[in-house]
């Protein structure tokens, strides 16, 4: 079975999908067997769907169009 | 004499023994390499593991591989030396004549025809093989490994043919009498097979397994390259093959004495391209950028290294590169002249014909392979994929692979053109459309929402004060989040404690390791309501360093592909993943505390 270290390195292209079929194996092997990869694994995981689906960072138009509306006006306004 | 000097070296040179053990004597192609032992050396590796020993086929198969690839090439000197060596097996003349001829297959079994066969469209139309050539081969009895060997040795004729049209060795013995220098396919193989579409869904990869082997193994690139692309995790079935590959690279590609790395990974991209092989050249342009090159100058060089802004120096080396690489029969010893001209030394020429043959190489083994890209391709308009597959049954010349990245499909192309114009109503839909992408590039940075609020109105001023010198180079969004970008700079030096998002990966980084390891809730999300949830990711964001915050943000609240990430801050797609790993973890250490079984049970 693979290291810890050695999952490691793997982990960022398994978080993301990203590994052939035979590493996948290996990787899956190895959490299934070391309890704190598999935290590893499965909190980060959690992590990247918590941040993704956040909606974090929306800029609600309440905001985003006053600062277009007076930037226009600026400009309609032409140069100062 | 061949084409460059050559230099002595001690008969106890090892190559140079190996060679006289395996073969009974040293070829002309190697001594005409001596200016630089190690790319002697790195050959001699290569052709040990995959010419020079029995394997899943045996040499007798190695070397009709070599000889009727090279008799394709119309290579006199390595069907010459092709011819020696077969003999010395006790293949008679006769066999050899119908091995070169038409008609006369009378003496190979159906499963070598076909392995021929499959070798000389690798060869000759390597963007055209796809998986359905792989399965003829397995129905003809050929194991996994038998394939991979016929795919390397099909690879191993490309490398020595373009050095051999490159350095134009002395004959190692007498042209053997055949009736004919050029060779025809096996009986029944069509000469020019239909091409695929090469953007169609037919071609998917990898062809053979790949059992998993430690990165360890792959250090040398892990460390030249940043990661282990597929191209070499595709190839683990040998690693006997794949580490004389990988020595091949280090000595080759990754020494700066001669050639720059810069200037190798551009005859890279360039012979790639002109070989049609979008894999490597995603691959190359990704390279490059690491090496400080920009995204567009990276296309460009893909494109059309003439209107890139490289040297004329360089732009000469590439024109020789893609001549030797691709127009093989118009190359003579007057491109070399011609390249001296430009102030090259016989040295920087010889590695570049090196690196050019190792390219080729390389390029037949990722299409004889169905290698899966790791990048996304860089951009192309569709109409230049249309010249790009169409130009494969004839020589490439320059001004056919047109570039017009300006015509880089983008549907802001119309506003833009009317924001140019002066109409104010145009940039207004554009703003607003891409508001939320501008406000996010400069939380981005800033990490601070209201000063993003802040700088959003400076952005956009800034991006209409210089709307005209957009040239539709790349998305207009992504111009614009540039914009955004040096706005957010501006205001980032002002601060005292200015962070850099271009700095290099500290001790600490490095050494970074997760610290909480205690469960998590099984639905972590709903312990909290929506709004909470934000919050809390906000807070962890912006408390990120700023290096790690932007590539987060693009690629988890953006969510756009890594290779975009990379674009849009100009990182290579290495850095980004790197970056983004540790954003990522940072974040779950955040976040952890709030989501454990006991925090929230």
């Amino acid at each position: 079975m693979i290291t810890c270290e050695e999952f490691f390195l793997e982990f960022g292209d398994y978080l993301e999908n990203r590994v052939s079929p035979e590493v996948r194996k290996e990787l899956e092997l190895h959490v299934s067997q070391c309890r704190v990869c598999q935290v590893l694994y499965d909190s980060s995981r959690k992590t990247v769907k918590i941040v993704t689906e956040s909606g974090s960072f929306d800029l609600p138009k309440s905001v985003s169009d006053p600062i277009i509306d007076r930037v226009m006006a600026r400009l309609r306004a032409g140069p100062t | 004499m061949s084409f460059l000097s050559e230099v002595l070296l001690d008969d106890k040179f090892g190559p140079f023994v190996a060679f006289q053990e395996a073969l009974g004597f040293v070829p002309n192609l190697l001594r005409a390499q001596t200016l630089l032992p190690r790319v002697i050396e790195a050959q001699a590796k290569l052709e040990s593991a995959v010419r020079l020993q029995e394997g899943a086929i045996s040499r007798v198969q190695k070397e009709r591989i070599l000889l009727i690839v090279a008799a394709e090439r119309q290579d006199t000197y390595c069907v010459a030396a092709g011819n020696r060596v077969l003999s010395s097996f006790g293949v008679s003349d006769q066999q050899i004549d119908d091995l070169l001829n038409k008609h006369g297959h009378e003496n190979l079994s159906a499963a070598d025809l076909a392995c021929l066969q499959f070798c000389l469209k690798l060869s000759r139309h390597a963007p055209s093989v796809h998986s359905e050539d792989i399965q003829a081969l397995r129905a003809y009895g050929f194991q996994d490994e038998s394939i991979l060997e016929t795919v390397f040795a099909t690879a191993l004729a490309a490398y020595r043919g373009i050095l051999s049209v490159g350095l134009g060795p002395e004959p190692d013995f007498g042209t053997r009498k055949t009736t004919s220098r050029r060779v025809d396919p096996p009986r029944g193989v069509a000469c020019h097979a239909p091409l695929p579409d090469p953007h169609g869904a037919a071609q998917k990869g990898p062809y053979l397994p790949a059992p998993y082997l430690s990165s360890k193994t792959f250090s040398i690139v892990q460390k030249s390259h940043g990661f282990v692309p597929n191209f070499f995790r595709s190839q683990t079935l040998r690693p006997d093959l794949l580490e004389a590959e990988l020595e091949a690279v280090d000595r080759i590609l990754l020494p700066e004495d001669v050639l720059t790395r810069t200037q190798k990974e551009c005859i890279l991209l360039a012979v790639s391209a002109a070989n049609l092989n979008s894999y490597c050249v995603a691959m190359h342009c990704n390279l490059l950028r690491g090496l400080g090159m920009s995204a567009e100058e990276g296309d460009q060089v893909a494109v059309d290294y003439h209107l890139s802004t490289l040297s004329e120096a360089d732009k000469a080396l590439l024109d020789f590169a893609v001549k030797l690489g691709v127009r093989f029969t118009e190359f003579s010893r007057q491109d070399i002249l011609n390249l001296q001209t430009f102030g090259f030394s016989e040295e920087q020429i010889l590695e570049c014909e090196v690196v050019v043959a190792l390219n080729n190489f390389a390029n037949a083994l990722q299409m004889g392979l169905g290698i899966e890209p790791d990048f996304e391709p860089p951009l192309i308009p569709a109409q230049n994929k249309v010249h790009l597959s169409a130009a494969t049954s004839r020589p490439i010349e320059r001004g056919l692979v047109t570039p017009s990245l300006t015509e880089v499909l983008d549907p802001d192309a119309r506003l833009v053109a009317e924001a140019q114009g002066g109409k104010l109503e145009a940039f207004e839909e554009l703003v607003r459309r891409h508001s939320q992408l501008i406000y996010r590039a400069l939380v981005a940075i800033l990490g601070d929402p209201v000063e993003a609020q802040d700088a959003m109105q400076d952005a956009l001023l800034s991006a209409f004060k210089h709307i005209t010198g957009f040239q539709g180079r790349s998305k207009f969004s992504t111009w614009l989040v540039s914009i955004a970008r040096n706005t957010a700079f501006q205001r980032l030096r002002g601060r005292k404690e200015a962070e850099s998002l271009d700095g290099g990966e500290c001790e600490e980084d490095r050494e970074f390791r997760p610290r909480q390891v205690r469960a998590w809730q099984d639905n972590p999300e709903q312990c909290y309501s929506k709004s909470e949830i934000r919050q809390l990711v906000e807070r962890g964001i912006s408390g990120l360093p700023a290096k790690y915050r932007a590539v987060v943000m693009l690629r988890d609240i953006e969510q756009l592909s890594t290779d975009e990430v990379s674009r849009q801050l100009g990182l290579s797609v290495p850095t980004v993943k790197v970056r983004l790993l540790r954003g990522r973890l940072m974040l779950r250490e955040w976040l952890s505390p709030h989501f454990t079984t006991r925090a929230t049970s």
